[in-house]
C-alpha cells in the first residue's frame, strides 16, 4: 500500500545502491503497516497450531524406515490400515456416521418441515437458538446422560424393559442413538431456512395453474430444497464422522473401534505405533475435506434459489 | 421445552400466513392436521430433555430421596478444584488471544486489504472440517519430536513450556484455533454491518492511533460479535475433551472421565452442572449475536418510535 508513495523503480541497469535502499525502506515500509502488523498475530498463530500439526502428521505419516535404516517415501503406513483392527475401525466408522446421519436426516427435514408449517414467530426463535446449542453438542457430558438413561441400569432402560430387544447401548446402535442428539439439531438448523424460504407465490402460482398440494412438492418444492436436505446430509456424516469425545466415553478403548478412538489409543502405545495414528489421521482429514467441498458445492446450488 | 406446546399463538406480525388455514371456521380434520404438525417438533424436544432429566434426577435423587450428597465432591476432592482452575486459565488465555489475534487480523482484511479475505475465510473455516483428535495426533508428535531432542536441548524446553500443566499454552493455541471457524464468521458479518472505513478515518482524524481506534471504537461497534465470541469460546474450552485427553491435561472434562470410573455419580453430578452452564453460555452467546445485530436494533428502535407516536397521539 505504501507502494504508492514512493516512486516507481526503473526497470534495467542492475540497481544502484542508492535504490537498493529506497526499496530495502520500501520492504521495512509494507512490514511496518497496520495490516501486516495485525495479520501477523493470527498467522503466526494457524501457522503454530493448525498448519504445522497437519503438516508433520503428513510427513511422519508419508515417512518410511527402510530395512536398512534409509529413509525415504512410501504408503506403508497406509497399507497397515488396510486390515486389522484398523479396517474394522474404518468400516465401522463409516457403518455409524451413515445410518445415524440417514436417520437423522428424515427425521431432522420432518420435523424441519413441520416446523414451517407451524408458522409461529416464538417457535421459530426458540428452535433457531437451541438447534445451534445441540449442533455444538457432544462432548463427554453428552454420553453421562446417556448412560443414565439408556445404558443397561439406565432410568428409561428398565422402565421401557428394552433389555428384552437386545438393545445395548455400548454398540453401534447405541452410538446411533446418542449420535443423534447433536445431529438432528444440525440438520433442523440448516434445512429449516431452505422450507422457510420456499415462497408462497411458488405455492400460488402451481395452485392457479390447477396443480395439487403433492404436485407442488414433487415438482417444486423437493427440487428446490433437495440440495439444502443432501448438504445437511453430507454434514451430518462429518460430524458423526469426527465426533471422538463421546464414543471415547462411551465405549472407551477397544470396545468397538472406530476410527477416532484408534487414534487415540494407538497414540497412548509405544513410539512405534505413532505412523499408524498419523495415516488414520490423514484419512480422517482427507474425508473431513472431501465432506466440507460437497456441502458447499450444494449449498451453492440451493442458495440460488432460496435468499 | 414443554412450554413450547403452549406457545402456539400466532405472531402478530406474519404476513404470510395462509388464507384458508386462518379461516375461524375450521373443519376437524383440519384441526386434526394442524395439531399433527406438533408431533415431530414435540417428540425430538422430548428426546433432547429426557436425557437431561435423567441424569438430574440420578445426580440428586440416589435411592428414590432428594440429596445433593453427590455434590460434597466439590469440597472433598481437590483435584477437581485443581481441575477447574486449570479449566478456568486456559478459558482466560484462550479469549484474550482469539480477541488479541482475530479481531485487529479481520479488521486489516476488511480496511485494507479485501483481496486477502478469501484466504483468510478458507484458513478460518478448515478448522471446522478437520476433526481434533486429527489436529491432537500432529500436535502430539510435534511434541514428541521436540521432547526427543534431548534433555535440556531447545525443543525439549520448548515442548515442556507448552505443556506446563498450571496454564498448557499448546491447548490455548489449539482451542483457538478451534473457535476460529464461528468467531471469524461472526466478527465478518459484524464488521460488514458498521460504515468501517468512515469510523476508521474519523477516529485518525481526531487524533487516535490505529489500535485506539480498534480497542475504542471499532469494538463497541461489534459488541453483539464480541459477546458471541466470547462466550462460544467459554463455553467450547469449558466442554473440549479429545485434545485435553490426548495431551494428558486434567481439564473438567478429562477429570469427569477418570473419576467416573470409581465414583460414577459425581461425575454425573459435575456433568450435569458442566452440561447446563455449556448450554447457558451457548444459549447467551446465540442472544447476544441476535440481540446487537443491526436488525434487531432496528426493529427495537422502530418499536419505540410506534410507542412514542401512539402516546403523541393519543395525548
Amino acid at each position: 500500500m505504501t507502494a504508492g508513495l514512493t516512486p516507481q523503480r526503473s526497470p534495467g541497469p542492475p540497481a544502484s545502491p542508492r535504490a537498493g535502499r529506497r526499496r530495502g525502506r520500501e520492504t521495512l515500509g509494507a512490514l511496518r503497516h497496520p495490516a501486516t502488523l495485525a495479520l501477523l498475530p493470527l498467522g503466526v498463530l494457524l501457522l503454530l497450531f493448525f498448519i504445522l500439526p497437519i503438516v508433520g502428521m503428513a510427513v511422519i505419516a508419508v515417512t518410511v524406515t527402510a530395512e536398512d535404516g534409509s529413509i525415504g517415501v512410501g504408503a506403508d503406513h497406509f497399507l497397515a490400515l488396510t486390515s486389522g483392527s484398523h479396517s474394522q475401525a474404518i468400516l465401522n466408522s463409516l457403518q455409524v456416521s451413515a445410518v445415524g446421519s440417514l436417520i437423522a436426516a428424515v427425521i431432522g427435514t420432518v420435523t424441519a418441515f413441520c416446523i414451517s408449517l407451524i408458522r409461529s414467530a416464538a417457535l421459530d426463535s426458540i428452535v433457531a437458538v437451541f438447534s445451534s446449542v445441540l449442533a455444538n453438542d457432544g462432548g463427554a457430558p453428552l454420553a453421562f446422560a446417556f448412560i443414565v438413561t439408556l445404558g443397561n441400569a439406565g432410568l428409561v432402560f428398565s422402565a421401557l424393559n428394552l433389555d428384552a430387544t437386545g438393545f445395548s447401548l455400548y454398540s453401534w446402535q447405541g452410538l446411533v442413538v446418542m449420535y443423534q442428539y447433536f445431529l438432528i439439531p444440525t440438520m433442523v438448523m440448516v434445512t429449516l431456512p431452505t422450507f422457510m424460504g420456499l415462497r408462497r407465490e411458488w405455492r400460488e402460482a402451481d395452485a392457479a395453474l390447477g396443480g395439487s398440494s403433492r404436485n407442488f412438492w414433487l415438482r417444486v418444492g423437493l427440487p428446490i430444497a433437495a440440495p439444502a436436505l443432501l448438504g445437511g446430509w453430507v454434514l451430518c456424516f462429518g460430524a458423526a464422522f469426527a465426533t471422538h469425545a463421546s464414543a471415547a466415553v462411551l465405549i472407551g478403548a477397544g470396545g468397538f473401534p472406530l476410527i477416532p478412538l484408534n487414534i487415540s489409543s494407538l497414540l497412548g502405545q509405544s513410539p512405534s505405533s505413532q505412523p499408524v495414528a498419523m495415516a488414520l489421521g490423514i484419512t480422517m482429514v482427507v474425508i473431513a475435506v472431501v465432506v466440507l467441498f460437497l456441502f458447499n458445492r450444494l449449498q451453492r446450488r440451493s442458495a440460488r434459489w432460496v435468499q | 421445552m414443554g412450554a413450547v406446546t403452549t406457545t402456539t399463538s400466532v405472531a402478530p406480525s406474519a404476513p404470510e400466513t395462509t388464507g384458508t388455514a386462518r379461516t375461524s371456521g375450521r373443519s376437524p380434520r383440519d384441526r386434526a392436521l394442524r395439531a399433527s404438525r406438533w408431533v415431530p417438533v414435540v417428540a425430538v424436544a422430548l428426546y433432547v430433555t429426557v436425557p437431561v432429566l435423567c441424569s438430574v434426577a440420578y445426580a440428586v435423587l440416589p435411592g428414590g430421596s432428594f440429596s445433593l450428597a453427590a455434590y460434597s465432591v466439590i469440597g472433598d476432592d481437590a483435584s477437581l478444584a485443581a481441575a477447574a482452575g486449570r479449566t478456568l486459565a486456559i478459558t482466560g488465555a484462550t479469549i484474550v488471544t482469539l480477541v488479541v489475534t482475530l479481531v485487529p487480523a479481520v479488521v486489516a482484511v476488511h480496511l485494507w486489504a479485501p483481496r486477502l479475505r478469501p484466504l483468510l475465510e478458507i484458513l478460518c473455516t478448515l478448522p471446522l472440517v478437520v476433526p481434533p483428535i486429527a489436529i491432537a495426533a500432529g500436535v502430539v508428535a510435534l511434541l514428541r519430536a521436540g521432547a526427543q531432542q534431548g534433555r535440556g536441548s531447545l525443543g525439549n524446553q520448548i515442548s515442556q513450556f507448552l505443556q506446563s500443566p498450571d496454564l498448557p499454552l499448546i491447548l490455548v493455541g489449539t482451542y483457538v484455533v478451534l473457535c476460529l471457524p464461528f468467531t471469524f464468521r461472526s466478527i465478518d458479518a459484524g464488521l460488514r454491518t458498521i460504515p468501517l472505513k468512515a469510523m476508521v478515518e474519523g477516529s485518525t482524524i481526531l487524533g487516535s492511533s490505529i489500535w485506539g481506534t480498534i480497542f475504542r471504537v471499532v469494538i463497541p461497534n461489534i459488541r453483539g460479535s464480541m459477546l458471541f465470541s466470547v462466550f462460544f469460546a467459554t463455553a467450547l474450552c469449558f466442554g473440549e475433551f479429545s485434545l485435553a485427553a490426548t495431551l494428558s491435561q486434567q481439564t473438567i472434562p478429562v477429570w469427569l472421565y477418570d473419576v467416573s470410573s470409581h465414583d460414577f455419580r459425581a461425575s454425573i453430578a459435575i456433568a450435569v452442572l458442566l452440561n447446563l452452564t455449556t448450554w447457558a453460555l451457548l444459549f447467551v452467546a446465540t442472544l447476544s449475536a441476535d440481540r446487537f445485530s443491526p436488525a434487531a436494533r432496528a426493529a427495537r428502535a422502530e418499536k419505540q418510535l410506534q410507542k412514542t407516536t401512539t402516546k403523541a397521539l393519543a395525548s
